[in-house]
């Protein structure tokens, strides 16, 4: 019986492998059948609405495939023609994907080059539109006018505020007379709620006060400051409508601030730096009051003020002291050559709480130099493309889709 | 003997690790809807929104149903929840958004993109929710890229012009300065966009700057960079500025985000705005896109 029992044993084994072999080859035989009756489902469909953005297939047909080696009828030569066409641009947009992330990935998601980011470059500069006077749901605007507004911000916390302005113009630019006969401010009730906070009338002037730089320079100005304006415990949208009047045409603005009351953390004075050939890392000191994931973000000029890189944290932080680690990476000033010593300016960041509304606490802003580095070799930092297993991921899948695709193209020949 | 059996033992393995790895790795197209909803949140198979289910769309589609109603910050979880049951450990993903489901995706990738994720095996229960498979973590989503269709990343001037009720709460993130300010559109964490403009906008024209497909203009959907206002047309028209297709900057010097590229620019003002529940509009592109190359 004790000899017996292993035979058995293996040949129970035997028999599971020659099984899951069998299951294996059945598994492929029908994931081939499917993926040849998919590309044959595509085909036709692409056919039938081909798509006008990128060069597609030019024609269906139903015509029996001929056996192999035998030449294609004109039909044949159609489709294959078709076939062609769809893999090509296929394969056009593998190597898009593999090329572009390539060229995303030679540095990490934290490091970027400033370019990459033309909007980010002053983060603090105010929001400005133009649009047309109307009142709301009416069919027609003032004509040859345009409203110019710009917003300071749009997410705010604890005491912090937003400066508003407004001009009128004409299409040559020419300041207009614009009066604001009602401005009020108020919170946006969530839909299943009832207001909590009482409506404000806000100042609106062009008299130098209440954040008016300039007065009687036809630049309106309201200064939004939720935290000292009644809404001091409400945490949402806080929303300043106006109406306003030009010669007799009504229109209607409004400009929304998320508030948060909360305080998240508190920056602490000073900035580290560290270098190493990885790059030159920025750490920049908080008293975390709410732990979380927090987003933070700045900016790295060269000596000369170029700006060089838009540099981020994103991640979990526990509750106490820490460091928002803001690295440059060392193939960015490798490539890029700057000029040491580095600037890092202009850093902002929240607390982001997923699920939620609002979505962020901010910390107050940083606006301006934070730190000027020490100067360093260029050469003391490795010229080595980023890597890390999401990158060797992205580059293997998006190869096997190159290769997919030019085999494909191969066996469909010229 | 031993050798024979050592020999379908390895046969067996190889042929077991195949299956395994033929079983897991699939490619999906996932649909992340716009304004209004329609489609039930958490059934994936769910196409009201989009159109009838039976028709192509891209390899293995889902629908990511989302409200359409609330704000895009207390949604976003039904996005991530797909994200993670499809396109994490060896499955892949295509991605489909319309209107404000552009919101909802670059808001994903530029504030989550790089956090860490569970693997999930991709059947998700009647929430949207799928479970661990328990192969660990990993940085990010996999995606290969991104399709739009009248994408509203960039806000739509009628949110900011009170045409739309102001008490919804998805119109306030609608809103072009909310909008744009809401992350960083630049930070796809490389994934490329590709943008589909729809040009066939009438009733709004004196809202909506430059073309537009009746509820977002060119700035938006076409991806330009900066604050909204600028008007930006179609070649034909000399008193406003190109779109241009790609990723070239347009007339006037306006750029694109970063990673995001003018894919078809409705220059015959063909397609507006609105699915229909039938896959049409500029949603129409987009699904031919999908179908002919998310595979």
């Amino acid at each position: 019986m004790r000899r017996r029992a292993p035979a058995r044993g293996r040949a129970a084994g035997v028999l599971v492998l020659l099984s899951g072999a069998a299951a294996a080859l059945l598994m492929w035989w029908w994931q081939a059948r499917a993926g040849l009756e998919r590309e044959r489902v595509t085909l036709a469909q692409s056919v039938a609405a081909p798509s006008a953005g990128t060069p597609g297939p030019a024609g269906a047909s139903s015509a029996p495939r001929p056996p192999p080696g035998a030449p294609l009828s004109p039909l044949g030569q159609a489709e294959r023609a078709e076939q062609r066409a769809l893999w090509q641009v296929r394969l056009d947009r593998a190597r898009q994907a593999l090329d572009g992330y390539r060229a995303a990935a030679q540095y990490p998601h934290e490091s970027r080059p400033i370019e990459e980011h033309p909007d980010q470059v002053r983060p603090f500069e105010p929001i400005a539109e133009e649009r047309a006077l109307r009142m709301p749901g009416g069919g027609s605007a003032a004509q040859g006018v345009r409203l110019r507004t710009t917003q300071e911000r749009v997410f705010v916390s604890g005491m912090e505020s937003s400066r508003i302005t407004l001009t009128l113009t004409d299409e040559a630019g020419r300041l207009l007379p614009l009066r604001v006969t009602r401005a009020m401010l108020k919170e946006v009730t969530a839909p299943d709620q009832t207001a909590r906070t009482a409506e404000v009338a806000l100042d609106v002037n062009d008299a130098g006060r209440q954040g008016d730089t300039v007065a009687g320079d036809g630049t309106l100005t309201a200064l939004m400051q939720p935290g000292a304006q009644g809404f001091g415990s409400f945490a949402g949208t806080v929303r300043l409508e106006m109406y306003l009047d030009h010669a007799g045409q009504p229109g209607f603005i409004y400009f929304d601030l998320v508030y948060s009351p909360e305080q998240a953390a508190t920056w602490l004075p000073g900035v580290r730096e560290a270098a190493g050939p990885g790059g030159l890392d920025f750490f920049v000191k908080a008293q975390v009051l709410l732990p979380g994931r927090y987003v933070v973000s700045g900016r790295v000029d060269d000596n000369r003020g170029r700006p060089l890189a838009l540099v981020q944290f994103n991640g979990e932080v526990g509750k106490g002291e820490t460091e928002f680690r803001l690295p440059v990476f060392g193939k960015l000033i490798r490539d890029r050559q700057p000029e040491f010593p580095l600037v890092l300016r202009d850093v902002e960041a929240f607390l982001l709480k997923p699920d939620a509304f609002p979505d962020r606490v901010m910390l107050p802003r940083l606006p301006g130099v934070l730190h000027r580095s020490r100067s360093y070799a260029l050469a003391s930092f490795s010229a080595a493309e980023w890597d890390s297993e999401e990158r060797r991921r992205y580059l293997a899948e998006f190869g096997k889709d190159v290769a997919e695709a030019e085999q494909k193209l191969r066996q469909l020949g010229p | 003997m031993k050798k024979a059996l050592r020999f379908i033992v390895t046969l067996g393995l190889v042929a077991a690790g195949g299956l395994v790895a033929v079983a897991q790795a699939t490619n999906y197209s996932l649909w992340i809807n716009g304004r209004t909803g329609g489609g039930q949140v958490g059934i994936h198979a769910d196409f009201s929104y989009w159109g009838p289910a039976t028709t192509a769309a891209g390899v293995n589609k889902k629908s990511v149903n989302w409200d359409g109603y609330n704000r895009i910050s207390t949604t976003n979880g039904n996005v991530r929840d797909a994200l993670d049951c499809y396109c994490t450990g060896p499955n892949w993903c295509y991605v489909a958004a319309h209107s404000a489901g552009n919101l909802q995706i670059g808001y994903a990738l530029a504030l989550y993109g790089t956090s860490t994720r569970s693997v999930k095996t991709p059947t998700p229960n009647s929430a949207g929710q799928c479970g661990n498979s328990g192969t660990g973590t990993q940085t990010g989503w996999n995606i290969k890229w991104v399709d739009v269709a009248g994408g509203a990343a960039g806000g739509s001037e009628l949110a900011d012009a009170g045409d739309w009720a102001l008490g919804e709460p998805l119109v306030s993130d609608l809103k072009t300065s909310t909008a744009r300010a809401l992350y960083n559109h630049n930070a796809t964490t490389g994934k490329w966009f590709y943008m589909f403009a729809g040009a066939k906008g009438t009733l709004y024209s004196f809202v909506l700057p430059g073309q537009d497909d009746e509820v977002v203009a060119y700035h938006s959907s076409g991806g330009v960079s900066g604050s909204s206002g600028a008007s930006f047309c179609n070649p034909s028209d000399w008193l406003c500025n190109d779109l241009n297709l790609g990723t070239a900057a347009n007339q006037g010097g306006r750029t694109k985000w970063s990673y995001h590229t003018v894919a078809f620019r409705d220059s015959t003002e063909q397609y507006d705005h609105y699915a229909r529940g039938n896959w049409a509009g500029i949603v129409s592109r987009v699904r031919a896109d999908m179908a002919a190359y998310a595979q």
